[in-house]
């Protein structure tokens, strides 16, 4: 059965209920930390957008020309990542996610969409199917298809989906922005794998070891992102993403009882390509 | 998510972490390779991007003025140096490439990063030094993380000074001079367990802000990759450090184990060790803070 009701722990045989008030207090002066974090994100954002509303000028930091070793970056960002070198871009999904691809609304954009523009709708893309994918496995231990489901991991997931919610936001605030339409779907190249792979997910342990795939992806994707996005509010957007998605994974890694720091130095295996959400339209 | 020899277990994971870890060195291999290719690319009078400049300079505008380095504890630095050395020879050779135009804005804030590794270094082979970190009384995972940990910061330092080198500049071999004499005024203190990731988290959190927010200062963008490769790397150190503090703080150090004992641990646990959906940049050192004079 499930337990995710994060107070559900108080009274259970073998639980600390000090514990619970003494972690749940620290919880609370950390998420006035995260508060404190937020306006600068925004300020980040704003800045981002004050940049991209200046124009579409061949001198705007959007319109620049590529660099040999951006376009080289590109190349690699489209030549997709090792883990989900097997996706394909058809759909069938059983995770309840909201749309697709085409999940914008609008007319389809006109002419080139700046690289800034496209990696920001991957990443939104992204995290919605992080969303969607925590979601879906809320609701399957909720129905008890997943045996029983320890607090600490409900809040892990509750905590990760909030989290996830607020990076969609932010990449869907420049993406408005800029002109251009929120994106609402998911990456529909990844989602078909997630799908195939919640389909087979009967515990706790398999629901960790998926989001621990899919967290790996966003983490190699922010990385790889940041040699392709030219803004330098895009830069630090991707930058002050890619460490919280490594400490999801940190966080994943031990709870599935692996070394929870594994590399000196982050990889950008399993990096997603922006060509995995072509379909950019205007506002 | 279980285990019969909780010991054997753990050297099978560090076994499987160096295996992720070698991956994770072809893509900085690439990384240093791209650092030469920009040094020769500047030789031939590449043209300037002069936004990324401008972002520098407005990066370096109202920083502290170059501070004089500290000096490690003695022999606190050795063992780390030895690690980096050994870490480092390939990435260094690297540096023999090319000799390269300067780029100093880019080289205060490679030498800065060196620094604050350098510190991280010592720091941790501090604690090493204490019975309930690495001594007998130690908690074993805790023992493994603060061994792991150190050795990761002294690749950390290997590589920023391997670019450091291969921009031309001087490598930092020194701690941060401001950081150092928090750890200093620190020591006298470290008598238990949460005295240590109190300090080691103050560190780490430096260091992960700090990265964050160079990434958007760094002209070059061989050295901005390198240094967005570690950052979050940084940012899983803090993950542990705010877990371990937690049941510390809390007087369940003995459910530091590997795998933790998932089912009893309170939820809260969950999420204490991702506190912020963004990473914070106010703890970031400043660019020349650690620069070499």
């Amino acid at each position: 059965m499930s337990h995710l009701n994060e107070h559900s722990i108080a009274g259970a045989p073998g639980e600390m209920q000090i514990t619970e008030r003494e972690l749940a207090h620290m919880t609370a002066d950390l998420a006035d930390a995260h508060a404190d974090s937020l306006p600068q994100m925004r300020e980040a954002v704003e800045e981002w957008t004050a940049q991209h509303s200046a124009g579409s000028t061949p001198n705007s930091p959007l319109a620049r020309t590529f660099t040999r070793r951006r376009a080289l970056a590109l190349g690699g960002l489209a030549a997709g990542g090792i883990a989900l070198a097997a996706c394909s871009s058809s759909s069938g999904s059983t995770t309840p996610t909201t749309g697709g691809a085409g999940a914008t609304s609008g007319k389809a954009a006109a002419g080139a969409v700046p690289t800034d523009v496209r990696v920001a709708a991957l990443a939104a893309s992204l995290e919605n199917l992080a969303v969607g994918t925590y979601g879906a496995g809320l609701a399957a231990a909720g129905a008890g298809k997943l045996g029983t489901v320890p607090p600490a991991v409900a809040t892990f997931a509750k905590s990760a989906i909030a989290q996830h919610k607020e990076h969609a936001a932010a990449w869907n605030a420049i993406l408005a922005n800029a002109g251009f339409a929120r994106v609402t779907g998911v990456d529909t190249a990844v989602k078909p794998i997630v799908d195939s792979a919640f389909a087979k997910v009967t515990n706790v342990t398999g629901l960790a070891q998926l989001a621990l795939l899919l967290e790996n992806v966003a983490a190699a994707t922010y990385l790889n992102g940041l040699t392709v996005v030219s803004s330098k509010e895009a830069v630090a957007t991707a930058a002050s993403i890619q460490p919280v998605e490594m400490q999801h994974v940190a966080i994943l890694r031990f709870v599935l009882g692996e070394y929870p720091v594994p590399s000196a130095f982050a990889s950008v295996s399993g990096a997603r390509p922006v060509s995995d959400y072509p379909r950019l339209a205007k506002a | 998510m279980s285990t019969t020899d909780p010991g054997a277990r753990l050297e099978d994971l560090l076994e499987e972490s160096s295996d992720i870890h070698s991956d994770a060195m072809r893509t900085t291999g690439v990384v240093l390779s791209e650092i030469v290719d920009t040094g020769k690319e500047r030789r031939s009078a590449e043209p300037v991007d002069l936004d990324e400049r401008r972002a520098v300079g407005e990066h370096l505008a109202g920083t502290a003025g170059r501070l004089s380095p500290g000096v490690l504890p003695p022999g606190a630095l050795a063992a780390g140096v030895g690690l980096a050395a050994a870490f480092g020879a390939g990435l260094l050779a690297l540096s023999a490439q090319a000799a390269l135009a300067g780029t100093p804005g880019d080289i205060q804030l490679l030498q800065t990063q060196a620094s604050i590794e350098n510190l991280a270094v010592a720091t941790y082979g501090v604690a090493l030094g204490l019975p309930f970190i690495g001594g007998a009384s130690a908690v074993p995972v805790v023992k493994a993380f603060v061994t792991q940990t150190k050795a990761q910061h002294a690749q950390h330092a290997a590589a920023f000074n391997s670019a450091i080198k291969t921009l031309g500049g001087t490598q930092q071999m020194s701690p941060d001079p401001v950081l150092l004499k928090i750890v200093d005024a620190a020591k006298p203190g470290l008598t238990g367990p949460g005295a240590v990731v109190k300090l080691a988290l103050e560190l780490e959190n430096g260091a992960a802000e700090t990265y964050v927010k160079n990434v958007s200062a760094f002209a070059d963008s061989a050295s901005k990759q390198l240094t967005a490769s570690i950052m979050g790397v940084e940012a899983q150190h803090v993950s542990v450090l705010l877990a371990v503090q937690a049941l510390v703080s809390a007087g369940a150090a003995s459910d530091i184990t590997l795998p933790p004992p998932v089912a009893t641990l309170p939820a809260a646990a969950g999420s204490v060790g991702f506190p912020n959906s963004f990473y914070s940049t106010t703890l970031a050192r400043p660019a020349a803070e650690g620069a070499v004079s």
